[in-house]
Formats: structure tokens, sequence, C-alpha cells
């Protein structure tokens, strides 16, 4: 009775740690093939020296892809006016999804709901597969994630997926900024503006230390005070 | 900012409450588990203490569960978590743990209470019967397995909150051992509570038992705590800011010292100790000493959940 019990205990362990540490490395295996396979990455820059903070790219995206008053999919957040009159100036920085290639949304979601497209590299979300359990919304670093009022389903910026990309058009935050700020396009196309544009200048990705690989690059506006 | 609102809070108290009525759920069974093959082997069904630990095990699960549904922005939606897996998520790993330590759970239930079930069944369902005497048949596989998944289940709710990357307060190894300790002393309150309120002998043999396991157990717990913000504090930057925010002034640090430290674990620590010198237990030292413990962890989960949301990364 003890030495079966004993036995069962050893075998149950082993297959218990076997089986948590399969699923993970076979994860791993197909992440590494398909980046290898598919010729579509898509990417966004965003140009802060060119920025007005005219807001329209956010109008745009509220009308193209229905967003709901009261949550955004896409926010300029404007920072204080820096330097002394009449030499001042505001920081615009771009708030919305970084599409990041190892998403944490992705990572906790537990229906699959939130997931990467393999053809395009964009983290959407399958709404009707959302339960709305909001671990995606706690786990996202960048907090653009929200529960759309209508559908009752995480929403956030998928590139405009499901409606410009689909008709061939740019998204609409980039078709709609009057400085051309907004740079959308793939990065595994070294002939494309984006691409050109990324290798002539220096960019910042906003929190690289926590492993998310984020596709949101920012030229940035010129240093307005000392931060220690 | 307040205590309980907050920019960059996403997780209410019902999360707080899930998490601890999960870990009392998987305490409760490590406890009913280890009395029965420790401590009263055949007779532990005639036990109240049992009895007890088996329905705070059974019914905290399923109203943790409860909390759960109700508090997803689609609730009739939730069969799909049940349908659609993601190995990687923490969350999904939880409902299969959860799952299948229901399972296990009803049956080791109906192992030890066979002799009640069959008396109650043999004229009405005869079948009944013959089911237990086959789960009979499997006890030491099922008791195993079920002792695996109440550990399982208790250090779950920690990695729940720790796979959070920009979280630096949840996003310790430390949280998941921390919530499985207190899960594990929150279940042996709750079976001790249950079991003096269900006619148990508040100086029976079980009682002695979860008491010598429970102050090694609040020690731990403490050491676990020291353990954690120290290594908060020394991995400095945002943890470091998220360690003293969450213990200094104000009405968190308060939770955490006077109702953590103080009414949750040196309060709870200090009469078991007492119990353990004076040879008399009396209803009230138990009753009382459990109710401190789970008051400890119910504050000690939403001290976590709240401060841990507080500061990001």
């Amino acid at each position: 009775m003890e030495n079966s019990r004993r036995h069962f205990l050893k075998r149950t362990c082993a297959l218990v740690a076997g089986a948590s540490v399969y699923p993970l490395s076979r994860n791993d295996a197909n992440a590494e093939t398909d980046i290898e396979t598919n010729d579509i990455k898509y990417a966004m820059l965003h140009d802060e020296t060119k920025c007005i903070g005219c807001n329209a790219c956010v109008d745009a995206c509220r009308e193209v892809n229905q967003v709901p008053e009261g949550v955004s999919r896409l926010s300029i957040e404007r920072s204080e006016p820096y330097g002394e009159y009449p030499d001042q100036f505001y920081h615009f920085t771009r708030h919305s999804c970084e599409h990041c290639e190892a998403a944490p949304c992705v990572t906790v979601c537990p229906t699959g709901a939130a997931f990467i497209d393999k053809e395009t590299g964009i983290v959407a979300v399958n709404a009707d597969r959302c339960v709305g359990c909001l671990y995606c919304i706690a786990a996202c670093p960048y907090e653009v994630r929200f529960i759309n009022p209508v559908t009752k389903a995480a929403d956030k910026c998928d590139f405009c997926r499901e409606t410009n990309l689909k008709q061939g058009k740019q998204p609409a935050c980039v078709e709609a900024c009057p400085t051309k700020a907004l740079v959308f396009g793939n990065l595994k196309d070294p002939k494309s503006e984006l691409v050109t544009l990324l290798k002539a200048n220096p960019t910042k990705r906003s929190k690289l230390d926590l492993g998310t690989r984020p596709k949101l690059f920012r030229i940035k506006a010129k240093e307005g005070e000392i931060i220690l | 900012m307040s205590a309980f609102h907050f920019d960059t809070l996403v997780w209410h108290w019902p999360i707080a409450i899930y998490l601890f009525l999960a870990g009392v759920s998987a305490g409760a069974m490590f406890f009913a588990v280890l009395l029965k093959h420790v401590c009263l082997k055949d007779k532990a069904y005639l036990s109240g203490f049992v009895q007890a630990a088996c329905i705070v095990a059974a019914i905290s699960v399923l109203a943790g569960l409860g909390v759960l549904v109700l508090d997803l922005t689609k609730p009739f939606d939730f069969w799909k978590i049940l349908v659609f897996y993601n190995p990687t998520s923490v969350m999904s790993m939880g409902v299969i743990i959860l799952m299948l330590y229901q399972v296990l759970m009803y049956a080791w239930i109906a192992i030890t209470f066979q002799k009640p079930i069959n008396d109650f069944c043999k004229n009405r369902f005869p079948i009944v019967g013959k089911l237990t005497s086959m789960l009979q048949r499997y006890e030491a596989g099922i008791t195993g397995l079920l002792v695996i998944f109440s550990v399982s289940l208790g250090a779950y709710t920690g990695f729940l909150l720790s796979a959070q990357p920009h979280f630096p307060m949840w996003n310790t190894g430390v949280l998941p051992l921390l919530f499985l300790v207190s899960g594990l002393s929150s279940g042996a309150a709750a079976s001790l509570l249950g079991g003096v309120l269900l006619k148990g002998n508040p100086n029976g043999a079980e009682v002695h038992f979860i008491h010598k396991i429970e102050i090694p157990l609040i020690l731990a717990e403490m050491l676990l705590m020291f353990t954690f913000f120290m290594g908060l504090v020394f991995s400095g930057g945002q943890s470091k800011v998220a360690a003293l925010t969450a213990l200094g002034e104000g009405f968190w640090g308060l939770v955490f010292w006077f109702g953590i430290m103080g009414l949750g674990l040196s309060a709870p620590l200090t009469m078991n100790l007492f119990m353990t010198t004076t040879s008399k237990r009396k209803f009230s030292y138990v009753a009382g000493t459990a109710c401190l413990s789970l008051l400890g962890v119910i504050l000690l989960r939403n001290f976590i959940l709240y401060t841990g949301q507080m500061t990001v990364s």
C-alpha cells in the first residue's frame, strides 16, 4: 500500500511536470518558424517633432472604427509647455496599442480572444470569444485596452485591420494626419518609407525593459527639461 | 490617490474575494486530507472538523467561481472559458486546475463519508454503494492527486497576479508562495471555526493537530512577507516605490500593520502559543483565533490586490 502510493506520487509528479513544460516548448518553436515564413510585419512610426497635437487622428479613428463615446483606441497626450515665453512648445505622445511581438495581453488571455495575427503581426481581439475577465486590461503595460461599452469585449487599436486595411487603405489616423507625422508600413519591406525612416533616425519605443518588443516607434521631440 | 479609486485600478474587490475563497477551499481540503490520514484514519467521517473542512471546501470554491463569473463583463459567455484554452494563460490553466480539483474533491468526500452515504442510499439508490466502493479502490491515487491539486490551486491564485509584467509588486516569485501559505492557514482556520460550530470538541485531537501545524505556518507567512517586501525594496526603481507606497502612511499601510501583521498574524500566533502551553482549549479561544486568521487573510488579499495596482513600471 505505502509502496504503490509512493510509485503513484512519483509518476504523477513526473506527468504534471512534463505536461506543464510541454506546451511552453511547443509554443516557442511555433513562434520561431512563424517569424521566418511570413513576409508582412506591420509597424508604425510617430514623428513627435512633426506632431502639432490637432487630434485629427483621434477623430478619424473614432469615425472609421465606430469607437463609442467615452472610450478611445487612440489619444494624443500633451505634456506641459516647455521653455520660456516666447520660445514655448508642447510635447505630444501617441497613446495606443504598441502591437508587441511578445504581447502580455495575448499571453494572459484565457480564451485566445486576444491574439497576434500571424499574417500581419497585428495584435487583435476576437470580440466574440472575449468573456470580459479584464485580465488583458490589467496585464497591458501600456494601458491601452478598454472594455467596449457596446460589445462588452476588450477593444483597442488594431491598425484598422477590420476597416481601412481590409479596403487596401492606410489606417485612419495615418490618412488623417495633416503634417504626415504618422507613417505606417511593413518592417519586412526594406524599401518601404517606414524602414527608410527608421534607418535614418534615432527612434524610441517605450518600456522595452519589460521584454514586450513593441512595434510603435517614436522620433522624440527635443528634450524639454532635465529629469533626474 | 484614494484607497479604492485610482487610474491604474483594473481589478476590484470581487477578485480579492475570489482569491480568498479559492485559497480557503484549497487549504480546507489540504487539512481535511491531513486530518484523515495522519490523525483520524477510518473514523474521519465522525469528526466535526473533517465535516466542516469538506463543507467549507466545497462551498467556498463554488462561491468563488460564482463571484468570478458575475464579475465578467459578459457573465453569460463564461462557458467560453471552459471551451477555449490558452496554454500560456495562467487563468486558463487555473480553470483546468479548478475543474480537476473539484472532481477529485467530491470523489475524496465520497470515499471518506462512504459509510453514512451508503447507509442513506442502501434502500433508495443501491447503485451509489457500488460507486463508492469503486472509488474506494482508487483511494490512494485520488488522495495523492487531491493534495497536489489543492496545493496547485493555492499557488495558482498567486501566479494569476504575478503573470503581469508591469505591476512590480505582483511580478515576483514570492507572491504565489505567500498566497499558498496564507491560503493553507485560512483553510485551517475555516475548518477549526466550522468544526467547533458543528459541535466538534474544541479540546480534541484534531484541534491539537491543526494548531501544531498552524504555528510554523504563521511563522513561515511572516518570513515570506518579510522576504516579499525586502525583495521589492532591493530591486529598486518602481519595485521599491511600490513597496514603500503600500507599507507607508495611509489607509493600506494601516491595513497592513494593524490588520494583517497585528490582528491577522501576531494575535493568532500568540493565542496559539498560549493554548499550547495551557492544557485546555475552549470554544471561544479556538473560534476567536480562527476568526482573526480569516480576517487577516481577507485583508491580505485586498491589500495585495489594491496596492499592487497602485504602482506601475
